[in-house]
């Protein structure tokens, strides 16, 4: 099956989609990077992340910074970003991986706040609100750009669910659903905490230094912005499935096509952002686990009405 | 569930109902905006003012005969929804030229993408200066860059206050950090000491403990570049810790808009900004857009409305004298505009390192007795400017 | 210290308690919200949003000063809450999901239908209650002839303040002294233990949050006055009163006016000493170190040093 749809997503740009289609298909792959990144952490090891713009735009300003002060290709963003933001996570990890539940939470977001307001105070570095800017995007072509978000999104796929069948996956759902009886049985949860953060947090980042290849313009507002990266990114994963494979991706799905879609309906103006946000409420309160999560609810549903 | 049908029902429904009846003998121009989030306004404003330009040119039989249907897309100020509606306009819609957006974040997007396509990009209203330093071939700005916006101001300050030290206070984005360094510039070629250069972030409620040390500072001028209303509670808190100045000076947007004096009210008296337009300039059709607007939606536009008014008017003119109506042709044909509008002569120019960029005087302007003056050059003024200007002790 | 840096200092102090009055306001409603229900609540801002438009509208079409409209605001906001709670949260809470975190999407959800249906309805236009006394102040000069230095105290943001002490005490007493409060701490600290005791915590919810949204109006109302008006508002006051409810006590009503004082004079004191754009840094630093190591937040440093515990 995964195969199959890999398949069939790698033949996608041979059947000349418009290059509308395919900025919109782009973006629905990277928002499922970043979806699957923070499902490993906040789905199956239970810490649901207010912040992971912070990842995000570090992975960003990682290939930002390697164009602007070493005039290296901002592509080298994407594998360098790894081990910074590895580095940053793990650093980040330690403050506020201590917290629970809503705690975290709200460090997470705090977190994501800091890196923002940051990036802007530290002129010399960043080009503080100025942003950076790509002189010259490597292709006009979506094609390569897609193939290396899906070779991204695959590698983040497979890892997920190799981590999530693994021992790790069991101690990270042991961690979810009571962390006080999964230390007593001698998992080291601190560990494997940072480790979830760790990893969730690199392939964010990963997405984020993609980004800034893509759009070629970045700036603290764009890319650590709360309310269009981290809080996007739980509602990608919660709409699509929390704790399922295909969830991120559903969701993905949902979230950049339907809103695409809802906005350009001539005639509804700004309406459409209301019309979105009802919407993400019946999701939510019909389908508390995501369409993923919830399919067999949605499909016995959707049979009641027919009969 | 059954109102989770109703509501997909009821979406399909007005999406179809919704869909315009295009007729063969129109010209569709969709124009990228933000019209919902912080920007809206300024989006809105916008927006008004394109449909009243359009309007204006069908009563006079639209450009070549052919109607102008102007219809508009929220990117709610995300580049990347900017980037999707201009990529569906070039790729789905064909649309020849592109108009529009507010934030330069966008606008960068969106020429990027322009560029890319060999599509002509008119930006109207965003002010960075990158944008046109690019080399772009097929980027065009019709409003001056940040780094000019004040010349009318610093001018003003060579000519008539000539101070010895200057506080510059700005917000924390892109056009107030731009604005900031030139005002900077500008000081240091004047031999103005910069004695605080600070910024703050927008939508702060409290700028006192700021303000303590400008007033503990003592400048000659205080010059601050914020959006929108941190202008008015600036003011507002100055009043309030009576910090005295020379001379109170804003570098456009919030401090050129109404909602300025509405809510400073007296607070706002003599203080300056930079601006790109006022209504009171002798342009032909300025006074009467501003007029009409006013009468319709209440209060006077700033500069972004007039800008976009005058865009439309761009447009119409390059379309008038394109051999055909293909993006190169019409790239040719703005190159070569030469036209005076509501907005001021407006020509593409490349020089300073800008290329298709529309060098434009800016203006001073003061508020006097609860109105906005062109003080500023002398032959654009309207009234002339109050200088010195009495301590707020002496105002009561 | 020269008089003028003494004077600097001074004003810093005076800024920054008032700013705490009013930051204390805008975390009140979100500290006993996030006490009692534990849920993370991001259309705090948007409610506010909503009563400010109230208090708008109020003056003027019918010239009520926005301190009046707390009255009318408050309950408002109160039936508004009860409304959200009753059927679109309970409903979320009632249902077993993986992670109990999704209720936030319902309230990102409200928050975007809320602040878009302003912008429809009430356009994007900025706006402000053009009263009279906005910029009204005291002046030390003006009582104290031969002061070597002249410091102000706004009365708007004076009365904002008092507001929030009167509100504070009084949602203090209701919350320790009558049995509506009673139940309503109990329904925080265990719900399960409350409702053997025979309170109907299902009740008790709705009645906060209710209680939390009126008090938002509340703040909205008082801080209309000194800001202003637009649809998309909500976001950073939202953080705002997280950072309270955290410096303060989940659930505390007088943690949250210390919390409120402390957020204010120590943002005000990194504006005038380190820089105004690196205050929001502190904020969060502040928070985020107020959560690691203060789990009961700052008001829990005083009940130490008191009790010895």
């Amino acid at each position: 099956m995964p195969f199959v749809i890999l398949a069939i997503l790698a033949a996608l740009p041979l059947t000349g989609l418009s290059s509308y289609a395919m900025h919109l298909v782009i973006l629905v792959v990277m928002w499922s990077v970043v979806g699957m990144a923070w499902n490993l952490l906040g789905g199956y090891c239970g810490q649901v992340s207010f912040g992971h713009a912070a990842y995000f735009g570090v992975g960003a300003y990682t290939a930002g910074i390697l164009y602007t002060k070493m005039a290296i290709s901002p592509w080298w963003g994407v594998p360098l970003s790894i081990p910074v933001v590895a580095l940053f996570s793990f650093f980040l990890g330690y403050i506020v991986l201590r917290l629970r539940g809503p705690f975290f939470a709200l460090a997470t977001l705090a977190s994501g706040e800091v890196m923002r307001v940051t990036a802007e105070n530290l002129v010399d570095f960043t080009g503080g609100t100025l942003g950076i800017m790509i002189q010259e995007r490597t292709w006009v072509e979506k094609t390569w750009y897609y193939y290396i978000i899906l070779l991204v999104a695959t590698v983040t796929f497979v890892l997920v669910k190799k981590l999530a069948e693994s021992k790790l996956g069991y101690y990270f759902v042991a961690i979810r659903e009571d962390q006080d009886a999964a230390e007593s049985m001698g998992i080291n949860t601190t560990l494997y905490k940072t480790l979830a953060l760790c990893i969730s947090g690199c392939l964010t980042g990963a997405a984020g230094a993609f980004y800034m290849n893509y759009m070629g313009y970045i700036d603290p507002n764009v890319v650590f912005a709360l309310h269009d990266i981290s809080i996007i990114t739980i509602m990608i994963v919660m709409v699509g499935g929390v704790a399922t494979y295909w969830g991120p991706v559903v969701g993905a799905v949902i979230m950049v096509l339907l809103a695409e879609w809802i906005r350009s309906i001539p005639g509804l103006g700004t309406a459409h952002y209301t019309f979105f946000g009802i919407l993400l409420i019946i999701i939510i309160i019909f389908l508390p686990n995501g369409i993923v999560g919830d399919f067999p609810k949605l499909k016995r549903l959707l049979k009641l009405q027919k009969a | 569930m059954k109102r989770l049908s109703f509501a997909v029902v009821f979406i399909f429904v007005l999406s179809i109902f919704a869909a315009p009846v295009l007729a063969a003998n129109t010209f569709e121009l969709v124009i990228p905006l933000p019209l919902t989030g912080k920007q809206a306004k300024f989006g809105e404003m916008m927006k008004r003012s394109y449909e009243m330009a359009a309007e204006e040119v069908n009563a006079r039989g639209g450009i070549k005969k052919k109607k102008l249907i102007l219809a508009f897309e929220d990117s709610g100020a995300k580049p990347e929804t900017a980037r999707a509606i201009v990529e569906r306009l070039i790729d789905v819609k064909k649309q020849p030229i592109i108009v529009g957006e507010y934030t330069s974040a966008c606008a960068k997007a969106v020429a990027a993408v322009a560029e890319e396509r060999k599509t002509p990009y008119l930006i109207v209203a965003s002010a960075d200066d990158e944008i046109t330093q690019q080399n772009y071939k097929y980027v065009f700005r019709q409003n001056q860059v940040n780094d000019h916006y004040a010349d009318a101001l610093v001018s003003f300050f060579r000519d008539v206050v000539k101070p010895r030290t200057i506080a510059i206070l700005y917000e924390s984005s892109a056009f107030g950090t731009s604005g900031a360094e030139a005002m900077a510039k500008d000081a240091a070629k004047l031999g103005v000491r910069v004695v605080m250069k600070e910024k703050y972030e927008a939508g702060s409620v409290d700028f006192r403990p700021l303000l303590s040390k400008v007033k503990a500072a003592r400048p000659d001028v205080v010059y601050m570049v914020s959006y929108v209303m941190d202008a008015s509670l600036l003011m507002k808190q100055i009043k309030e810790l009576r910090v005295d100045a020379k001379l109170f000076a804003g570098g456009a947007a919030g401090f050129a808009i109404p909602e300025f004096i509405e809510n400073a009210k007296d607070a706002a008296e003599y203080v300056v900004s930079a601006t790109l337009w006022t209504e009171q300039l002798k342009y032909p059709g300025a006074g009467e857009y501003a007029e009409k607007y006013k009468a319709r939606y209440g209060a006077y536009p700033s500069y972004h409305g007039a800008s976009a008014y005058s865009a439309i008017f761009v447009v119409k003119n390059a379309l008038e004298r394109a051999k055909s109506w293909t993006p190169d042709a019409i790239r040719d044909s703005l190159k070569a505009t030469n036209l005076m509008t509501a907005f001021g002569p407006i020509r593409f120019e490349n020089r300073e390192g800008y290329r298709n960029q529309n060098f434009m005087d800016t203006l001073a302007i003061q508020v006097q007795s609860g109105r906005f003056e062109t003080i500023w050059p002398l032959n654009h003024a309207s009234k002339r400017y109050i200088y010195p200007i009495p301590t707020w002790r002496q105002r009561r | 210290m020269t008089s003028a840096q003494i004077e600097v200092l001074l004003q810093t102090l005076i800024s920054g308690i008032l700013l705490g009055g009013l930051y204390a306001l805008i975390g009140l409603g979100m500290t006993l919200i996030m006490g009692v229900m534990k849920i993370i609540n991001l259309a705090h801002g948007e409610l506010m949003m909503v009563a400010m438009y109230i208090a708008y509208w109020m003056f003027v079409l019918f010239h009520v000063d926005p301190y009046l409209s707390v009255f009318i605001a408050a309950p408002v906001m109160f039936f508004l809450g009860v409304m959200i709670q009753k059927f679109l949260i309970n409903p979320v809470l009632r249902v077993e999901s993986i992670l109990p975190e999704n209720q936030v999407i319902l309230t990102v959800g409200i928050g975007m239908v809320l602040s878009n249906l302003a912008t429809m309805f009430f356009t994007s236009d900025y706006r402000s209650t053009p009263v009279g006394y906005a910029t009204d102040a005291l002046y030390l000069s003006d009582y104290w002839k031969s002061s070597p230095i002249e410091l102000s105290l706004s009365v708007p943001w004076s009365v904002s303040f008092v507001f929030a002490v009167i509100i504070t005490i009084a949602l203090w007493f209701f919350l320790s002294k009558t049995d509506t409060g009673k139940s309503i701490r109990a329904t925080a600290q265990d719900p399960e233990a409350a409702l053997l005791m025979g309170v109907n915590i299902k009740l008790m919810r709705v009645i906060t949050f209710g209680l939390g949204s009126g008090l938002v109006g509340a703040a909205g109302c008082l801080l209309l006055p000194i800001y202003y008006l637009f649809p998309a508002l909500g976001g950073q006051f939202t953080l705002i009163a997280f950072v309270i409810t955290i410096l303060g006590r989940l659930g505390s009503a007088m943690g949250a006016i210390i919390g409120g004082l402390v957020l204010g004079v120590f943002e005000s004191l990194t504006a005038t000493y380190i820089g105004m754009g690196w205050a929001p840094v502190g904020r969060f630093v502040m928070f985020i170190a107020c959560l690691v190591f203060l789990p009961g937040g700052v008001a829990s440093l005083l009940r130490k040093k008191r009790f010895g515990a």
